[in-house]
């Protein structure tokens, strides 16, 4: 009997027992269907993390205090970096055309009987142009400000909002911390950067931060939280990371390990990969277990249908099926359920992953490795968990099966 | 002519050493083509046990078996299962249709294992159908015909391979006395057509139309050419 019969043969079993095999799918639906939809998301996650580093722009750098190994062991990271590196960087490094030094840390805010907590960022003019933010309204404040350590504030957009509602907050007065600041102007929005929301936020002269709120100083100067700086171009960005790396060294009189962390666009990138590629694998590894037990689903009603079907079998090899013609007849079976199983399941988890992609900001995709995987995947458990019970078919004897009631 | 069946001392013994059974002990046995018959026996005789071995459902344990002329007692599953395919058709007392097939695709199958084309296949199974009167009966299911349609459904199914040789296991036990003769007038017709028929029953009445009786008892053939007029007072003596 050659493949087409059996097909055709299994076919026709499979539909004279739907509700059977609407079962036995079930398992393998369930399975590829949370296979797609958990790559989906996973790869979604990826991107949605990629797009926020690549919005920053291919020529920003980071430079965050502490070496790779001190963050990896220590929560209090060493206070080593400095407001005099970030202005040394801007004077001394040629391929750099912007930095921001950044200190920011949670604060009380009010105004009259309001009150909230918010991020306070102190940094310098370059802020603006290096992480892209634009002024809404207003002005931002200037290096004289930042020079005589002036109370000024510019608002995220959401702050002016819950301190203002609709009013111009320009020119009123916020205290941060209970001192008095003056509102110069109001960012445009700029939505949320990894989870964090930007808008909730206010900005003030990086002098004004450290000497009035923080009063943090470190042994080495002003002390920083991290710095953001914008190379001169793509093509300079590893020159400006060697550059402005030895300059630090330098100026740290580091002898055995960097006191800090270097980090390009690409670094981000291929951390958030790592972190999302592993999170995704996860997902897709949760998924698998499904799959696989769908697959011993089909293994069991498999089993329990040679048992029902034992004196079709033996009526078949009575009238001349060989071994061979019974084992294949019942490998097509489960493999029939177990890619038209794949099929639908795939099928259902493209919807939830557009689901998913329509109801959240995760750009989760529908990939075609995955939907092959999947469907090869189920096929081959099909021809996996159908190959004993049709083995224990193949077997029997057509005596014993025929005397069967 | 070549016999259809020859049986030359075939044992069959179940188990080993002392839980030992002979089924069969030394059974000598000649069927010619065309002829119709019965084998008979009280239960435990091996009756069932030579339907088996004369089916090729099972093999002796010693002895020869030349079924058409060839030896077959050695043969493999896969080569008797071949041999069943070729040369025998099977009539059970169950009918042992299949109950997602319509009638035409049942008597259809064996031709399936025979590698016949699709084609030709639908044209034979119609023909055998309409050989047992179910030419208005083809794309029924089993579970839409009365019992008596669905032996005549299993007897086309056995003689659509062209078979050397019909072998019917109790084929009227589950039908009533008026299907009974029905089915039985069918075996008459093919036999007298050539085909040769081989029934095992219990049934006198049943054995009483068949050509030669070969009667069975303690795994040995006590009668190997009865005519039917002496089963009366066989009957008697069990």
């Amino acid at each position: 009997m050659n493949i087409i019969e059996s097909t055709r043969m299994a076919v026709k079993t499979l539909t004279a027992n739907k509700l059977r095999s609407t079962l036995t799918m079930l398992g393998i639906i369930i399975g590829n269907a949370s296979v797609i939809t958990m790559v989906g998301v996973g790869q979604g996650a990826q991107r949605y993390a990629s797009q926020q580093f690549e919005s920053l722009g291919p020529n920003v750098l980071f430079i965050i205090p502490g070496s790779e190994e001190t963050r990896d062991r220590t929560f209090q990271v060493p206070r080593t970096l400095t407001l005099q590196d970030a202005e040394a960087i801007s004077s001394q490094v040629a391929t750099v055309s912007a930095v921001a030094p950044q200190l920011q840390t949670q604060q009380p805010l009010s105004f009259r009987n309001r009150q909230s907590n918010s991020l306070v960022m102190g940094t310098t003019p370059d802020f603006l142009s290096v992480r892209d933010f634009g002024v809404d309204r207003g002005r931002f404040f200037t290096e004289t400000d930042v020079q005589r350590n002036t109370q000024v504030v510019v608002l995220g957009s959401d702050v002016a909002r819950k301190f203002f509602d609709d009013t111009d907050p320009v020119g009123q007065q916020l205290r941060i911390k209970n001192i008095s600041f003056q509102v110069i102007g109001v960012l445009e929005s700029k939505g949320a950067f990894l989870g964090n929301n930007q808008d909730d936020a206010v900005y003030i002269p990086i002098t004004t931060m450290s000497n009035r709120i923080t009063g943090n100083t470190s042994p080495y100067g002003t002390e920083v939280t991290f710095i953001s700086v914008n190379a001169r171009d793509e093509a300079s960005v590893s020159a400006a990371e060697f550059q402005l790396r030895n300059l630090l060294r330098l100026r740290h009189k580091v002898v055995n390990e960097d006191d800090f962390t270097v980090r390009t666009q690409k670094d981000a990138l291929e951390i958030v990969g790592n972190v999302t590629g592993a999170l995704t694998l996860m997902l897709a590894a949760i998924a698998a277990i499904s799959l696989f037990v769908g697959g011993i689903g089909i293994m069991n009603i498999m089993l329990v249908s040679v048992r029902e079907r034992t004196q079709e079998i033996g009526l078949r090899k009575a009238i001349g099926a060989s071994q061979q013609d019974i084992l294949v007849q019942f490998i097509i079976e489960a493999i029939i359920l177990s890619a038209l199983g794949g099929v639908l399941g795939t099928a259902i988890g493209a919807g939830g992953v557009m689901i998913v992609g329509a109801a959240t900001p995760l750009k989760a995709g529908i990939s075609t490795p995955a939907i092959l995987l999947a469907v090869g995947v189920s096929g081959g458990i099909g021809l996996f968990f159908g190959v004993f019970p049709a083995r224990q078919a193949a077997k029997l004897d057509p005596i014993v099966a025929l005397r069967s009631a | 002519m070549q016999p259809v069946i020859r049986l030359e001392d075939i044992c069959k013994i179940y188990g080993m050493g002392d839980t030992e059974v002979r089924a069969l002990s030394d059974v000598n046995l000649v069927v010619n083509t065309g002829e119709y018959c019965a084998i008979m026996g009280p239960s435990g005789s091996g009756k069932s046990t030579a339907m088996n071995v004369i089916g090729c459902l099972d093999r002796p344990t010693s002895g020869r078996y030349y079924l058409d002329g060839i030896d077959v007692a050695g043969l493999s599953d896969d080569e008797l299962a071949h041999v069943r395919n070729r040369k025998l058709g099977f009539v059970f007392q169950q009918f042992h249709l299949l109950p997602q097939l319509s009638a035409l695709e049942n008597v259809m199958l064996p031709m399936v294992y025979a590698g016949v084309s699709s084609a030709e296949r639908r044209e034979r199974a119609a023909e055998a159908l309409t050989r047992v009167g179910l030419a208005n009966r083809l794309n029924n299911r089993p579970n839409q015909l009365s019992g008596g349609q669905q032996q005549r459904v299993a007897i086309a199914r056995a003689i659509v391979n062209r078979p050397v040789m019909l072998l019917a296991d109790e084929p009227t036990g589950a039908l009533d006395s008026q299907t009974t003769q029905e089915v039985l007038n069918i075996f008459s017709e093919l036999n007298a057509s050539g085909i040769t028929v081989v029934m095992v029953t219990h049934e006198p009445e049943v054995a009483r139309q068949t050509h030669r009786i070969v009667w069975f008892r303690d795994g040995m053939v006590q009668h190997d050419n009865m005519r039917p007029a002496d089963l009366a007072q066989m009957t008697l003596t069990v």
